[in-house]
């Protein structure tokens, strides 16, 4: 038995754990605990916090070359500008920082990386006046030869990004090649890969292409700073991961006396992240001017250009695919390598190409198996997180190719995935064993469901139907420490106050939280407050990123619940003599086993305690505090083989299908039926897992029909707004969705669920490129598959 | 996002003031109206005028009716009234299908008609109805009155015969006087709001006569007399389609650009040109689908 089973192994417990049937809450879709708030206006937003009239505006000046040297920078015009109170640049800051990788500067320092990069900032009284001012600074530069593509900056004379990256400081599972543009290059080699492509009947190579993409949350970043007179920063920040920005900021901002303590974050709800609010961008400036006009407090708001240009986007990646397979249909060998685009900075993009890199052999058992994923700089805007995290990248490619080669070896493309799909227990590319997965049901049902082997004709004349169903697998990408933390508190009436520092960001998350205390202790979910992060108040969440917080967080909660009810029951055996291990909680009450009249209700002792014979009170406030860290995962291997470690935590995987209808002359696709099943462990709230599968399908859908962000050969986006870069309206739905929840435990989770908000996305653009095949026998190898892509192929292969 | 450009914001309460402010400024006063243009350009600084007039309170500028087979719209009057409006529906069915394409529910509810061809992007919604209908713009200045011809007044992107002194009061159709089926087929990236990739419109008529007229596929929308003189006096069939979309092609000078590629441009041109013919042959029998829609592609 290896670590990970041996850790997570259920331990024999003096209670045993509920079974299904008899959970009460969990399991159960109940009513949103943020949902009033939101429906009726009250939920408020970082734009929303009153600061009064003192609040000063903050206005940025932006490189407009891709690459240049500043050579000098004059703000004389701009300090005597009306309503102006302080220019800053970056002299006044020298310290890098990142999350990963520490190659970023709050302001450029010498050198600017890509078109937008911020290089000063003028703070003044109203926002109009800060603008009209950061006209005024007049900054000189000398151009520098840029390199805007992957794969040319993998050539050995281009221009370097980053001609210092011997001396940066990074997390040690990154592998950066100074003198070149490749910040990080992650290696996976397990198996022979030569042997295997001998025993192949048939190898097919090709290369994908994936753009860049915008996460376009509808609420932009915002940002407020206060440097206090007691020398304490406090930052209302829009953001998935406070806990990890106030670490940043300390760190960063060092120099100026801070240390942890003395920052503080506090969040409030979030109009939607996407992975694009998480780590640190726009938020440390925001930070470095409140230190710079230290008692005043400054706002900062992005434009949408400047959402668009100047916060994480989605890394482009080109992907070159070898794989050979047995005419049984067997993948005996898999070479890929990925070219990322990631930007001129790559403090947390380079840890997108590492979890892609760990995991692009996608869903299958791969005995043979090589994996390139380079992180390469760019002069273009920088890279992060972005909902399924690298994987929705390399799928495209790696499901696009399996159905090309199981379509031209003859074999059905759906027996072929069901062959190779990866089993509890089966080695991962990086050498551990692959964690419980309902994977195979998941495949089953969904080919059910769109009838898949059964040919459908569209009624109208110009249109035909294709069908296509892939398989996907993601796994959260989490430093081998990330934590979670939880504290709970009882009230005089029985209600709970619970602090987590996980987001919610829409998905539910409070929710959820509710529901695990609620099941432990019995209080409904409706007497339960869970309230956004505060880092002086509520307790560390590493961030909400990865799919991760429903398990890390939910158990952290869980085991504060479950200490909370340790202690009551203490209490009662304490003052009533009544045996522990007969004790237990039901409809708000203490309960026992062999004294049927006997009801304790929460609300006559969680606060005041219990009065004993003798007139004195025993116990006091019940709380429970709970931490939660996956002891088992660690992030050290063989750089040359990526084997040893145990990265990661575990994988959850589902399968995808569709029914696609195209007009073969406009190329005009509407997707007639999806279904998405997802092994999520344990649905918590089966209602927000099938929000989850219905927003990640429209998201995943329209990256891969329309979505597609566009630059110049000077590096400049093009479509910074809604008027080019289009995201999916509600006209735009397809006509019929399934949500299927598959629940195959996750030994280690809360009532056993595992993560599920990113995966819903990441097969979508597979399906569509593998449906457009079927119908029309044209295959479209870069994204995104649009209208445009479709009718003009198929109108040349007519030609042919 | 706040506008930093400076200028002065002037309301006058009638149409002397008005033209007055015109006469002064010339081309450095620009009229307000639904402002869903002019606001953006405001924001972006792509427009720098020193004065705004905003001429929402003249009461010249309402007005939407039809009298002797002229129908009047005044330059205030918003896509959504037109939308609203029976004798849009009616009896100009191409434009109130065309307006049902401007944008979204929010944007039509202040844009305008005038502000749509005052604005003059060659992917205008509206123009190729417009032209359809034999529509007049009405001008207004100190000088005096004027009505110009749809077809003379788009003058190139962006571009429009109104003088620098002159206000655009309303603009008028001629009711076809006779039975008709249209169509305005539209090209968008997807079925969400967005800025026409190509369109085209047409009307048929029980005499096998037709119309026929585009936008987003030159640098101006115009009519096609050269589609309508293949078409006319035929019905309609696929050698005729055949026909008429190569005539089509020496009709519009489509470009790439960021939203669609002029190959693609040019062959969905000739796509909708017949979808669009067929379309509103089969309204004319009360067949085809109702309008407003299946006009997407």
């Amino acid at each position: 038995m290896d670590l990970q089973k041996l850790i997570t192994k259920p331990k024999k417990a003096a209670r045993p754990e509920k079974t299904d049937d008899a959970l009460v809450t969990v399991g159960k879709s109940v009513q949103r605990v943020d949902g009033w708030e939101k429906i009726t206006g009250a939920a408020k937003y970082t734009d929303d916090t009153e600061f009064g009239p003192g609040l000063l505006y903050a206005a940025l000046v932006e490189s407009p070359h891709a690459h240049a040297k500043i050579i000098s920078i004059d703000t004389s015009a701009a300090e005597k500008a009306r309503g102006v109170v302080k220019v800053v640049t970056g002299r006044n800051f020298k310290h890098k920082f990142g999350l990963y990788m520490n190659d970023r500067y709050i302001f450029a320092n010498d050198v600017v990386r890509f078109v937008g990069e911020q290089v000063a900032a003028v703070v003044a009284t109203d926002p109009k006046a800060a603008m009209r001012a950061a006209e005024l600074v007049k900054v000189e530069y000398q151009e520098l030869p840029a390199v805007l593509d992957a794969v040319k900056a993998f050539e050995k004379d281009s221009p370097l990004v980053h001609p210092d990256l011997k001396s940066y400081t990074h997390v040690p599972w990154f592998f950066p090649k100074p003198g070149t543009n490749i910040a990080h290059w992650r290696k996976i080699r397990k198996g022979d890969l030569a042997g295997g492509f001998n025993k192949a009947d048939l190898v097919l190579e090709d290369t994908y292409q994936v753009p860049r993409y915008a996460h376009c949350a509808i609420e932009t970043h915002s940002a407020i700073g206060l440097y206090d007179a007691s020398r304490r920063l406090t930052m209302w920040t829009s953001s998935q991961s406070p806990f990890t920005q106030r670490h940043v900021f300390a760190e960063t901002l060092k120099a100026f006396g801070l240390s942890h303590k003395d920052v503080r974050v506090i969040s409030t709800y979030i109009g939607g992240g996407f992975g694009g609010k998480a780590g640190v961008t726009m938020e440390i400036i925001a930070a470095a001017l409140a230190i710079a006009v230290p008692g005043r407090p400054v706002k900062l708001l992005w434009s949408r250009a400047q959402e668009f240009y100047n916060t994480y986007q989605r890394l482009g990646c080109t992907a070159k695919i070898k794989m050979g397979v047995t005419k049984a249909g067997k993948i005996t060998a898999l070479d890929f390598k990925l070219h990322w685009d990631a930007g001129a900075y790559v403090e947390y993009g380079a840890n997108v190409v590492n979890a892609a890199g760990l995991s692009a052999s996608g869903p299958y058992k791969v005995d043979n198996l090589s994996i390139d994923s380079m992180c390469t700089y760019t002069n273009l805007p920088p890279c992060g997180a972005y909902r399924g995290f690298g994987y929705s990248e390399f799928l495209f490619g790696l499901e696009s190719h399996i159905t090309r080669m199981a379509t031209e070896l003859g074999i059905d493309p759906v027996k072929f995935r069901k062959l190779n799909a990866i089993q509890e227990g089966d080695t991962l590319p990086y050498g551990a064993h692959m964690n419980p997965t309902g994977i195979r049901q998941a495949i089953e049902k969904v080919e059910k469901e769109i009838r898949w082997g059964v040919k459908e004709k569209s009624k109208d004349p110009k249109k035909v139907i294709g069908k296509a169903q892939v398989c996907f697998w993601k796994s959260p990408a989490m430093p081998p420490n990330a934590s979670s933390s939880a504290f709970l508190k009882f009230n005089e009436d029985g209600s709970l106050n619970i602090l987590v520092s996980g987001m919610d960001m829409g998905q539910g998350l409070l929710t959820v939280m509710a529901q695990i205390a609620s099941e432990v202790l019995s209080v409904p979910v409706t007497k339960i407050r869970v309230e956004t992060p505060d880092t002086d108040r509520n307790p560390y969440e590493w961030q909400t990123v990865g799919s991760h917080v429903t398990w890390g967080c939910g158990n952290a909660v869980k085991r504060a619940a479950l200490e909370a009810r340790e202690r009551i029951f203490d209490l009662v055996q304490r003052v009533h003599c009544l045996d522990k291990s007969t004790l237990y909680v039901e409809n708000e009450c203490v309960k026992c086993r062999t004294k049927p009249d006997f009801a304790l209700r929460f609300s006559d002792f969680v606060i005041n305690g219990i009065q004993a014979d003798d007139y004195t009170f025993k116990g006091g406030p019940i709380m429970g505090s709970g931490v939660f860290m996956p002891e088992f995962a660690s992030a050290i291997s063989d750089p040359e083989t990526g084997q040893g470690g145990h990265p990661n935590v575990h994988y959850t995987t589902g399968s995808a299908g569709i029914i696609l209808e195209i007009d073969k002359e406009t190329g005009k696709m509407k997707i007639k039926k999806v279904a998405l099943a997802v092994d999520c462990g344990k649905a918590i709230n089966p209602d927000l897992v099938k929000g989850q599968i219905v927003g990640g399908l429209l998201q995943g859908f329209a990256t891969v029909l329309y979505e597609d962000m566009r630059y110049n050969e000077k590096g400049r986006l093009l479509n910074p707004n809604f008027s080019d870069y289009k995201i999916p309206t509600v006209m735009d739905m397809p006509d019929e969705v399934v949500p299927i929840i598959i629940e195959v435990a996750q030994p280690d989770g809360p009532y056993g669920a595992r993560g599920v908000g990113e995966h819903t996305m990441i097969p979508c653009a597979p399906l569509i490129a593998n449906a457009v095949a079927d119908a029309l026998g044209v295959r479209i190898k870069c994204m995104p598959v649009t209208k445009e892509k479709v009718a003009l192929a198929v109108k040349a292969a007519k030609k042919n | 996002m706040p506008i930093t450009t400076e200028f002065e914001y002037v309301k006058p309460k009638d149409m002397d003031e008005a033209l007055h402010v015109f006469s002064l400024y010339r081309e450095k006063a620009r009229a307000l109206a639904g402002g869903t243009d002019l606001i953006v350009h405001l924001k972006e600084n792509l427009a720098r005028p020193e004065v705004v007039v905003d001429v929402k309170a003249l009461e010249e500028l309402a007005g939407l009716d039809l009298k002797g087979g002229v129908l009047h719209i005044g330059a205030r009057v918003t896509f959504s009234e037109l939308i609203a409006s029976a004798v849009i529906k009616g009896k100009f069915p191409v434009l109130w299908e065309a307006s049902l394409t401007v944008a979204s529910t929010g944007v039509r509810n202040r844009a305008t008609l005038a502000g749509n061809i005052c604005s003059a992007v060659p992917s205008a919604d509206s123009a190729p109805a417009l032209a359809l209908y034999d529509a007049e713009v009405l001008t207004l200045s100190v000088k005096g009155a004027r009505r110009i011809p749809i077809a003379d007044w788009f003058t190139g992107p962006k571009k429009t015969a109104l003088l620098p002194e002159e206000i655009v009061t309303a603009v008028e159709l001629k009711l076809p006087g006779k039975k008709h089926g249209g169509c305005y087929m539209k090209l968008a990236r997807y079925d969400g709001e967005d800025l026409a990739q190509g369109g085209i419109a047409a009307l048929a008529f029980p005499d096998n006569t037709y119309r026929v007229a585009f936008c987003a596929l030159g640098p101006k929308p115009s009519r096609c007399p050269a589609v309508e003189a293949v078409l006319n006096g035929a019905k309609l069939g696929e050698k005729l389609l055949v026909k008429a979309g190569e005539a089509l092609l020496a009709e519009i000078s489509p470009i790439s650009d960021i939203r669609s590629s002029k190959e693609y441009r040019l062959h969905m041109a000739q796509v909708m040109l017949g979808r669009c013919l067929e379309t509103a042959v089969a309204r004319l029998f009360g067949k085809g689908p109702k309008y407003g829609n299946g006009n997407i592609c």
